[in-house]
């Protein structure tokens, strides 16, 4: 048993890491599929899951992994080289096109497997859909990659131009035999996957071309970003903005009133004579395409000579743009709907994706020229016209101006995205993007507060949630005890009370409790969260309800003066509630992180001791971040319960409170952005992978995605400048005993 | 009131009956604060690994066969003590190996480590309840509760499997007391909780140290779930609530104190058997008493009723 070669064969390196991956591959396993288990079988989903012949694969994951790690030096020069992220990007994305999204959504399950047996079972199709849908959409895909990677590693740019070429080819392909296939099959199509596998092929052609026409050794990805967004200020915004405005105005349905998309053109013809405002007729027959012109050229040439004021009159074009096709959406679709088409009921419906395009489009390209506009000229080098190709070379310093537009042009791609998506997309995403998407990103940002600022492990975060929820309950005469009749309020009135009762909340909560240590912290706001739960379950005094919770809380409603608004059941004038919110939010906090407040929290999370040496009153500070925190929860309460109508105890379980934290890790501790894009992309995911992975199992992923967060990549996937280099911590550089304690007192 | 305290040697043993088993995780947390100063969030899962562990390996044996004899029922019973020890012991080493030590190499804040803690925790629970059902209260084979009831002390009916439960807690907490204060396995452990680096300098390999004070909670935490599953059922979110009140108790005790952590363990239990069934209280706040004793504790004596000897204070 301890024979010499015995234990020198367990403790080589090589041989316990291939244990510790075939192990984690067997993991993999156990957690991977629908096997579920079973009362009467123990064994049940163990022997499903592991006792298959699809460990097979499970191993076979685990042995890569290990070859990957253990031999990663002899792989490293070639994965660094330019184009080989990119590549393994573009692939990805196309894979996830062809497993994933929608192809036909007449076919089945609108999968493209299923659009592919159909083809295959239907004669009289056109040759090239046959081919495609056949074995073309693999074929193509696997030369595409393998000549990209021969690229990378033999680095001749001929063969970097022939796979970027074929990749376009094969992207235009998909599009092309889509298009035939939808006129085939007819119908109402909302599907998208085309698209994306086109913009997977696009992003291999640029990582092939780079990979073999760029001089570099090394990938200087970020360099090359900013390069690309600084080389003329706020083009790519316009170029992207008018692609998606011509192809708007083109092909896209604007208008589907029973069964039938009808494109811009279509949709004049169909109103003609009709007596549609003259606006809007105009707009149909040549304003559009006019205004897009004019706000495409004037913006153009604002971000390639770098004029300032060209860029705000472009800007201000394409601002009259998007206001135009607003009205013009507006009128449409009210004469529609007093035609009754569609039984439509109401101005705003049976719209399809083309108006809505349009806007984004031209708020991009609107976009484009503000940036062209702010950004100086002494950025990137001045007014000289540098050629496209100096980005591939970083050999000159950038400057700082460069990764400042970066972040400018993508946050206001991603207002566009935030205002003009959500029309676009199927009401089950609609609902998707209101009740969880919205609601948790507005939680993270709360507990970003708390845990990424002052660095406070909030656990029982939810408690805040269910305060507000049920403030609104009250207020709103939901609950058994109803309040006087002057406190009688509408939903949205109810905010302010519920910041004032969740500021009261946090501060009884913390005042006791924060001068303890962290450990302490986490588990004394655990116990909060779930007394708050259990007091809602018990409903002392006939308040809260018991479980049974609050039902037929009102929707909101706004009459101020003029302004009268109403919500109902429909999830997108949510949305816009939300984003408004979110919005008065995130501007309040924006400043927060590096006004005095945010440099005391973040001193105190450090090192507590040594910030109160300097005079910072660490209990104050603690309570403020509790206070904020705790509001800013009270108000997403107050949203939830106005907008799905009823609460009740189940909604307030610890579960979300950790959810929400993952969210919070995962995006990164500490970063507005990070928070907001964690919370985002976890509640995206389940949703999107909803037929591949049961529900059940959302938790469990969950969780193990937080534990290799914490393991690998601590400072999440958009890190907080000051965090990263805290969470890296000591490279190597101590031995084993004098790290086996966590040095630090503080958190 | 009056028959609240009529009853009150009743809730005093089943007070004590629930105190062992708290005191039990509570100890698994505690000798892991005293080495690490951490909270291990995952202990919990640890407890329910132990009941998992050991009813799936009773059911293989015995099936769903009803009444065998005396004597193979107490076989049973020490079967059952041993592998839920050896699979609460095994969990506890993975989780050390996977969970901690990769941010303990990188000298990680405290924080990292907690949340590493809360995803492995949430992450063991749902695996669990992926792979054995997600049904909250499943029970042993019903000879182990036979309400076979041997005596009485004032109103107390003394049943036999509580009383073996205090039982072979008792001997537990012996047993590892011993482990501590006479071995060199619980020199080093008490080395390494006093003073790491100088510990380390006296030629205690650390990280043997660590995972052996994982595993000997981890054991101690997994006999808990087994006798907890057979006295309250079992399921894979069963560690939760047992796991905060076991921590409650350790906090009680001492945080870091082996004896605090089985004197707290039981009081805890007494107090938490014996509040609830005051008829202005009512038993749905019992899961609250545990919580408001720790708020207390932290707010009145933070150093917990013995005061602690291993570690440092609040």
């Amino acid at each position: 048993m301890s024979s010499p070669t015995f234990n020198s064969f367990r403790k080589n390196p090589l041989v316990v890491r291939l244990v510790v991956c075939l192990a984690g591959g067997v993991v993999l396993a156990l957690m991977w599929g629908s096997q579920e288990g079973s009362t009467t079988d123990s064994a049940h989903a163990f022997t499903e899951a592991v006792l298959a012949p699809r460990i097979v694969g499970f191993l076979a994951l685990g042995v890569l992994v290990w070859a990957l790690i253990s031999f990663w030096p002899r792989v490293r020069p070639y994965v660094v080289r330019p184009g080989a992220w990119p590549l393994v990007s573009g692939v990805v994305t196309v894979g996830a096109a062809l497993f994933l999204m929608h192809w036909d959504d007449q076919v089945g399950n609108a999968k493209f497997s299923a659009v592919s047996s159909a083809v295959a079972d239907t004669s009289g199709l056109a040759p090239l859909v046959t081919i495609y849908f056949g074995w073309l959409y693999w074929v193509g895909l696997l030369i595409v990659a393998l000549l990209s990677a021969a690229t990378i590693v033999t680095r001749r740019s001929l063969l970097g131009w022939i796979a970027a070429a074929l990749s376009v080819v094969m992207g235009v392909l998909g599009l092309i035999a889509h298009s035939t296939l939808l006129d085939f099959t007819g119908g109402i199509d909302h599907s998208t996957g085309p698209f994306v596998a086109l913009a997977g092929y696009v992003v291999i052609a640029a990582a092939a071309i780079a990979a073999g026409t760029s001089p570099e050794q090394v990938a200087q990805s970020r360099a090359f970003m900013a390069g690309l967004f600084g080389w003329r200020p706020g083009l790519p915004l316009v170029v992207v903005g008018a692609l998606a405005t011509i192809w708007a105005l083109a092909s896209a349905t604007w208008f589907s009133p029973q069964n039938s998309n009808l494109t811009l053109s279509d949709t004049r013809t169909t109103f003609e004579g009709t007596g549609l405002s003259s606006l809007a007729v105009q707009y149909l027959a040549w304003l559009g395409w006019v205004s897009l012109a004019a706000a495409a050229v004037l913006t153009g040439a604002a971000s390639y000579l770098r004029h300032r004021l060209l860029g705000w009159i472009g800007a201000l074009v394409g601002a009259v743009g998007v206001v135009l096709t607003l009205i013009t959406l507006y009128d449409i679709s009210d004469l529609g709907a007093q035609n009754k088409f569609n039984s439509a009921t109401g101005p705003w419906q049976n719209l399809g994706i083309g108006g809505w395009l349009a806007c984004l489009g031209l708020f991009l390209i609107g976009s484009g020229g503000v940036i062209a506009a702010i950004t100086p000229k002494s950025a990137s080098g001045g007014a000289t016209a540098e050629p496209i190709r100096s980005v591939l070379v970083p050999s000159r310093l950038r400057a700082a101006g460069d990764t400042l537009t970066q972040y400018r042009s993508l946050a206001l791609a991603g207002a566009a995205l935030v205002l003009f998506y959500p029309p676009m997309a199927t009401l089950f995403w609609q609902k998707v993007l209101v009740i969880e998407v919205g609601v948790y990103v507005l939680l993270a940002i709360g507990l970003n507060v708390v845990v990424g600022w002052a660095g406070l492990l909030d656990l029982g975060f939810i408690a805040f949630f269910a305060i507000g929820s049920y403030t609104t309950a009250f207020l709103v005469g939901a609950l058994p005890r109803k309040p006087p009749s002057w406190l009688h309020l509408s939903p949205l009135l109810a905010i302010p009370f519920a910041i004032i009762f969740c500021l009261i909340a946090g501060v009884l909560l913390g005042a006791p409790t924060l001068r303890l240590r962290g450990d302490y912290l986490a588990i004394v706001t655990l116990g909060f969260g779930e007394i708050i739960r259990i007091i809602a379950i018990n409903n002392p005094g006939n308040f809260t309800n018991g479980p049974r919770g609050a039902t037929n809380i009102p929707h909101p409603v706004i009459h101020l003066g003029p302004i009268h608004v109403t919500w109902g059941l429909d999830s997108l004038p949510y949305w816009y509630l939300l984003v408004v919110i979110i919005g008065i939010v995130l501007l309040l906090f924006y400043r927060l992180e590096n006004s005095r407040l945010g440099r005391a929290w973040a001193a105190v999370r450090e090192d507590e001791v040594a910030a109160q040496a300097t005079g910072i009153n660490a209990t104050k500070v603690k309570l403020l971040a509790f206070a904020i925190g705790a509001s800013t929860s009270g108000v997403a309460g107050v949203f939830f319960a106005t907008q799905v109508g009823y609460i009740n105890p189940d909604n307030f379980v610890l579960n979300n409170s950790i959810l929400v934290l993952a969210y919070v890790v995962f995006g990164g501790m500490g970063s507005l952005p990070g928070a907001m894009a964690g919370a985002a992309v976890l509640t995206w995911l389940p949703e999107f992978l909803k037929d591949q992975v049961p529900s059940d199992d959302r938790v469990m992923w969950i969780g193990a995605i937080v534990l290799l967060m914490m393991i690998l990549r601590p400072a999440g996937l958009i890190p907080a400048k000051r965090r990263k280099a805290e969470l890296s911590g000591l490279q190597g550089t101590s031995s084993a005993e004098t790290t086996a304690v966590p040095a630090s007192e503080g958190l | 009131m009056s028959t609240w305290f009529h009853l009150l040697p009743e809730y005093l043993f089943e007070g004590l009956t629930r105190g062992s088993m708290y005191a039990l995780i509570a100890l698994g947390y505690t000798l892991v604060y005293g080495v690490l100063q951490l909270i291990n969030f995952a202990h919990s899962e640890v407890f329910m690994s132990g009941a998992f562990g050991s009813f799936l390996v009773i059911h293989s044996i015995t099936g769903n066969s009803a009444h065998p004899s005396a004597g193979v029922v107490a076989l049973i019973i020490i079967l059952g003590l041993l592998v839920g020890a050896v699979t609460g012991a095994l969990i506890a080493w993975v989780l050390e190996q996977v969970a901690y030590r990769p941010l303990r190499r990188r000298g990680a804040p405290k924080l990292a480590f907690l949340i590493s803690a809360i995803g492995a925790s949430f992450f063991l629970s749902q695996l669990a309840g992926k792979l054995f059902g997600r049904l909250s209260n499943r029970g042993f084979p019903s000879y182990f509760n036979p309400n076979h009831l041997l005596f009485h002390i004032g109103t107390a009916r003394i049943q036999l499997f509580p009383l073996i439960i205090i039982g072979s807690a008792i001997v537990m907490m012996i047993f590892l007391d011993r482990l501590v204060a006479r071995t060199k396995l619980g020199r080093s452990v008490r080395a390494v909780a006093e003073d790491a680096p100088t510990a380390a300098l006296m030629g205690i390999d650390i990280d043997r140290t660590i995972s052996r004070t994982f595993m000997i909670g981890g054991a101690l935490a997994g006999a808990a779930g087994f006798m907890f599953g057979t006295a309250f059922g079992f399921g894979n979110t069963m560690g939760f609530t047992p796991g905060i009140k076991a921590f409650a108790a350790a906090v009680l005790g001492g945080i870091g104190n082996i004896r605090g952590a089985m004197i707290g363990g039981l009081v805890l239990g007494v107090v938490e058997s014996v509040v609830p069934a005051l008829p202005a209280i009512g038993t749905s706040w019992t899961d609250v008493v545990a919580f408001v004793v720790l708020v207390l504790v932290l707010l009145v004596r933070p150093t917990g009723i013995l005061g602690e000897k291993l570690g440092r204070a609040a």
